[in-house]
């Protein structure tokens, strides 16, 4: 156990009889899962088996301690708890009881076994079952990716079932709220519509998707005798951290659960609810205070110093616009305003400031965080290549990365391309430029630009890659022979398997990596990022091959071909979750506020990026959803105005500053830029409350405040 | 590279550390996704491993209360069927009334962990406790081969030092746990491994000094294996220098000997224990 010393709220959560019920709630970085984690440990040092213990996260980031705990060398023998989310319950029970519920659910072959599709196959599902609806004119007046629509969709059948209403209701709550142009109403139809099919071919296809298998482990299998005997029988004890974090179905079920459990331990976060366009419902959460025996508040923040606390309550009373708006003058050392005419130029002064705080002030890069509340690509790249070019480790954490925009899977599906003619999806002389680039260790961009230009046939589909000895001596010479070689062994590679039956698309990628990449002389072979890349664009084609597997023959495209069709198109992003670190290594996180939030691990020094950006305030224009309307808070019949806009833009603008400052020892840096990334100017409401705290700085230098 | 202070030593990474100390480096302590293929024919190989991971499944419904017929009734494979049958008709009987399935017991061991996920325990406290290992390998192994085996080492002995919990608190003697490997490809011959004291303090000073070596070998360096046939189904052969083309799983008994991983370097069995 670490050996830090718990405060008596502490030690009473810890020791607690193992007969209890307690709600704990307070601030974040109070120590309620500090308090928490201990009495998991207290609970198996006390003897009692530790896989009897259920330790439920609404997400995975958040369990990070308590597997950390129970990895422990010194952890006594003995079984092992469970840590898992709703999600990951629902999917083990489904999997376990599946022959016991498959024949009441409507599904066409309770016989066989059912598919659970990931985000990416669910997205393909919905494409396949939506796009002749959206070829009929469906949405034709919305001005958006059609891929975006398409999740949306999905989005809404999640919600639905995270929510716990019926998925043939979502239209009717949408529109009922809507008071804007009557055209919208018609898509809420329509995309009622899509969700319905969508679901029927489920069912048809035995296909699970993220809703469904909460709605069946809801609807189905939780109220099933044999599977609550079941659980209640394996599961003694609960440790349920984050509630606010988690959806109302989950609540539902701890509610119902918990007159089973021996003991239980519920931690709120006040304040948070961070996913709540997840469907994450902290009010319905508080309720389940209701149902245990104790309740404790927590109040002392371990994390944030007095300073900070007085900056949180300032932005607090601006944001929420109290009319006492007071600003303290400890508060204003907790935070610098670092204004920048351009983009670039804030970028440039933040990662400065970093390598000065890293190399003059000994501040260990893994306690700085820059946080905007996007991350994109360019953003990512300029700042992580500058914190580089001043010798600073960083990481990035995005949720989720497109493999598409990695230089290695973009050689890789180049390659495919090629290799299967009868496919009809061309490779143009600069894919290949870049596929040579990638592939031929030793090769520049001239070099792999003439053998591109010279060597290249986009017309002999059959043989694109000419022969070497083809080149005229002095230019294989300029080109240098070794290259050559290496070229002719992938020329060859390529033409045998041509000539063979063609593999499945994650095979070839396999074979092809191992055979002829990652061996000695190419560029992979000691290349570990792109063998990382490669490993996750092989496990998103073979789990499409297996989610489309039995519904593949209609569309008469083999499945190596309709993957790279729907990764063309957008489709699918070929886009895989981060996996969640447990070490996390000493460096600069560079992350969207959100991502940060959730990863739930305080620094010393934040940064705010871009604090002009709309952003930190607005929603995503999501034209077929809704978070609020679809929540459990809201009222069926109610009207959503512009006044309930505002103030849900407001109120997460404030909930999500508020959970930043509660996760900063020190100090944050405020850093806006005049004109934005995309070269607009910007003033989005958290420019202007960081204006309004200046001006009470200022009132309070003058001695007004 | 270093061993982390909370690594666990399982079966899996045991056995690739005696199969090969650089295997071992690079699969579990550097994290090397290396998606090379390890076997041929990939999709057989495929196809065979989530059979088997179905059939593990189907005992796991089976033990866990469900009816044979409704479980019988989602196999359409004839593989699956008729490992189906072979199991109701077959299976060791009768086994002691507690059963635990799926189930996963560590212990601390020196300065690190021991882990191990069992397919069965089934118990009768005070009195005995058995270990059953579904095996659905194409051909059952030799008896001297299994007894080589690091699972054949670690499952009773990890029982010995981490089952209390399951035994009213008293830990087993060795003497009450037996293992049983039983196979689909020989259903009526299941191989028996009864434990005993001997065995047991054998066992203990085998897995101290292997893992004692694997330290060491931190400190230093983890060398390459000297049996090249090991790189044949080995996934990092390019990363070595070791070879192309990955190893046919049919015609070489090596392969089944070695190892029962999948065919690609995607280790389905580690995914589906930490899957949340
Ligand atoms: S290729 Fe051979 S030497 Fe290299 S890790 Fe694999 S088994 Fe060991």
């Amino acid at each position: 156990m670490e050996t830090f010393a718990y405060t008596p709220s502490q030690e009473q959560v810890i020791a607690a009889p193992l007969t209890e019920s307690m709600f704990v709630s307070g601030p974040p970085g109070c120590g309620k899962t500090s308090a928490a984690v201990g009495r998991l440990r207290q609970i198996i040092d006390q003897g009692i088996p530790a896989e009897s213990i259920l330790i439920l996260t609404p997400q995975r980031s958040l369990a990070a301690p308590y597997a950390r705990e129970t990895s422990r060398p010194d952890l006594p023998a003995g079984g092992l708890p469970t840590i898992v989310t709703l999600g990951g319950l629902a999917q083990r029970t489904l999997q376990l009881f599946w022959p016991a519920i498959a024949g009441s659910s409507g599904f066409r072959r309770p016989d066989l076994p059912p598919t659970y599709l990931t985000l990416e196959t669910a997205q393909y599902y919905m494409a396949k079952v939506a796009a002749p609806l959206f070829d009929r004119g469906f949405f034709e007046q919305l001005v958006i990716d059609r891929n975006r629509l398409y999740s949306q969709i999905l989005d809404n059948l999640n919600k639905a079932a995270v929510v716990g209403f019926a998925h043939t209701d979502i239209s009717s709550r949408l529109k009922n709220a809507w008071i804007g142009k009557p055209e919208q109403l018609i898509h809420y139809e329509q995309a009622q519509e899509c969700a319905n099919l969508f679901r029927s071919y489920c069912l048809e296809n035995n296909l699970l998707d993220f809703s469904l298998q909460i709605e069946l482990f809801a609807q189905q299998l939780w109220p099933s005798h044999l599977v609550r005997q079941y659980l209640s029988n394996q599961y003694r004890h609960l440790i349920y951290d984050n509630i606010e974090e988690d959806v109302p179905v989950a609540h539902d079920m701890v509610r119902e659960w918990l007159p089973a459990f021996e003991s239980s331990l519920l931690t709120f976060d006040q304040g948070a609810g961070y996913r709540a366009f997840l469907g994450a419902d902290p009010a319905d959460a508080e309720l389940l205070c209701g149902y245990c025996d104790q309740t404790l508040e927590f109040s002392q923040s371990f994390v944030t110093q007095p300073a900070l606390q007085e900056l949180g309550s300032a932005f607090t009373s601006i944001l929420l616009s109290k009319p006492e708006k007071t600003v303290t003058p400890r508060a204003l050392t907790a935070y610098s305003f670092e204004p920048s005419r351009f983009y670039p130029e804030m970028i440039d002064w933040v990662a400065a400031e970093v390598a000065r705080l890293v190399q003059e002030e000994q501040v260990p890069p893994g306690e700085i965080a820059i946080v905007s509340p996007f991350l994109s690509d360019s953003l990512r790249h300029s700042l992580m290549h500058r914190l580089q070019g001043h010798g600073v480790l960083a990481r990035s954490h995005r949720p989720s990365r497109s493999l598409r925009d990695e230089p290695a899977a973009r050689c890789l599906l180049t390659l495919a391309r090629m290799a299967h003619p009868l496919w009809d999806l061309p490779v143009a002389t600069p894919d290949l430029r870049a596929a040579l680039l990638q592939t031929i260790s030793g090769i520049d961009l001239v070099r792999a630009d003439l053998i591109a230009s010279m060597l290249f046939s986009t017309r002999d589909k059959q043989a694109p890659l000419n022969s070497f000895d083809l080149v005229k001596p002095g230019m294989q010479e300029r080109i240098t022979f070794s290259i050559g070689e290496r070229f002719m062994r992938l020329r060859a590679w390529l033409s045998r398997y041509m000539e063979a039956e063609p593999v499945e698309l994650d095979v070839f990628l396999a074979r092809l990596f191992g055979e002829l990449l990652a061996q000695p002389g190419y560029g992979f072979h000691d290349d570990y990022e792109a063998a990382r890349v490669t490993a996750r664009l092989i496990e998103s084609v073979q789990k499409f091959r297996r989610a489309t597997e039995v519904t593949s023959q209609a569309s008469g495209l083999s499945i190596g071909q309709e993957y790279l069709k729907m990764v063309a198109d957008g489709v699918i992003a070929a886009q895989y979750l981060q996996p969640v670190e447990e070490e996390q290594p000493d460096a600069v996180l560079v992350a969207p506020a959100y991502s940060f939030l959730m990863v739930n691990q305080p620094v010393r020094y934040q940064f705010w990026l871009d604090v002009g950006s709309q952003g930190w305030w607005e929603r995503l224009y999501q034209p077929l959803t809704h978070p609020h309307v679809l929540s459990r808070r809201w009222q069926p019949e109610k009207a959503w105005t512009d006044v309930d806009d505002f103030s849900a833009n407001q109120e997460t603008l404030q909930r999500l500053t508020g959970g930043l400052i509660a996760r900063c020892r020190e100090h944050i840096y405020l850093c806006a830029a005049r004109v934005n990334e995309r070269g607009s100017e910007e003033k989005g409401p958290l420019l202007y409350g960081v204006q309004s705290l200046l001006r009470l700085a200022r009132g309070l230098e003058a001695g007004r405040v | 590279m270093k061993i982390p202070a909370n690594f666990a030593f399982s079966q899996n990474n045991l056995q690739d550390y005696v199969d090969c100390p650089r295997r071992f480096e690079l699969r579990y302590l550097e994290k090397l996704a290396w998606p090379a293929i390890r076997s041929e024919p990939i999709l057989a190989v495929e196809r065979h491993m989530q059979l088997g991971e179905r059939f593990h499944r189907m005992i796991q419904q089976n033990q866990s209360g469900l009816p044979a017929d409704l479980i019988g009734a989602t196999a359409s494979e004839p593989e699956l069927i008729e490992w189906w049958q072979a199991y109701l008709s077959s299976a060791p009987d009768p086994l002691p009334e507690r059963r635990l399935v799926e189930h996963t017991l560590a212990a601390p061991f020196g300065s690190y962990r021991l882990v191990a996920k069992y397919d069965l325990l089934a118990i009768t406290p005070g009195e005995r406790a058995l270990i059953v290992d579904w095996k659905t390998s194409l051909r059952k192994p030799k008896r001297q081969i299994l007894s080589s085996r690091i699972q054949t080492r670690l499952y009773p002995f990890l029982l010995t030092e981490a089952g209390k919990s399951l035994n009213n608190g008293i830990a087993f003697k060795p003497e009450q746990i037996e293992l049983i490997y039983w196979f689909t490809a020989d259903p009526r011959n299941p191989e028996h491994f009864p434990y005993s004291s001997n065995q047991y303090e054998e066992d203990r000073s085998y897995l101290q000094n292997l893992i004692a070596d694997a330290v060491n070998a931190s400190d230093t360096n983890f060398p390459l294996t000297g049996d090249e046939r090991m790189c044949r189904y080995c996934n990092f052969r390019s990363l070595c220098d070791r070879g192309e083309g990955a190893g046919e799983m049919e015609t070489d008994s090596l392969a089944e000997e070695s190892s029962e991983s999948s065919g690609y370097d995607l280790d389905f069995e580690q995914i589906s224990e930490i899957a949340f």
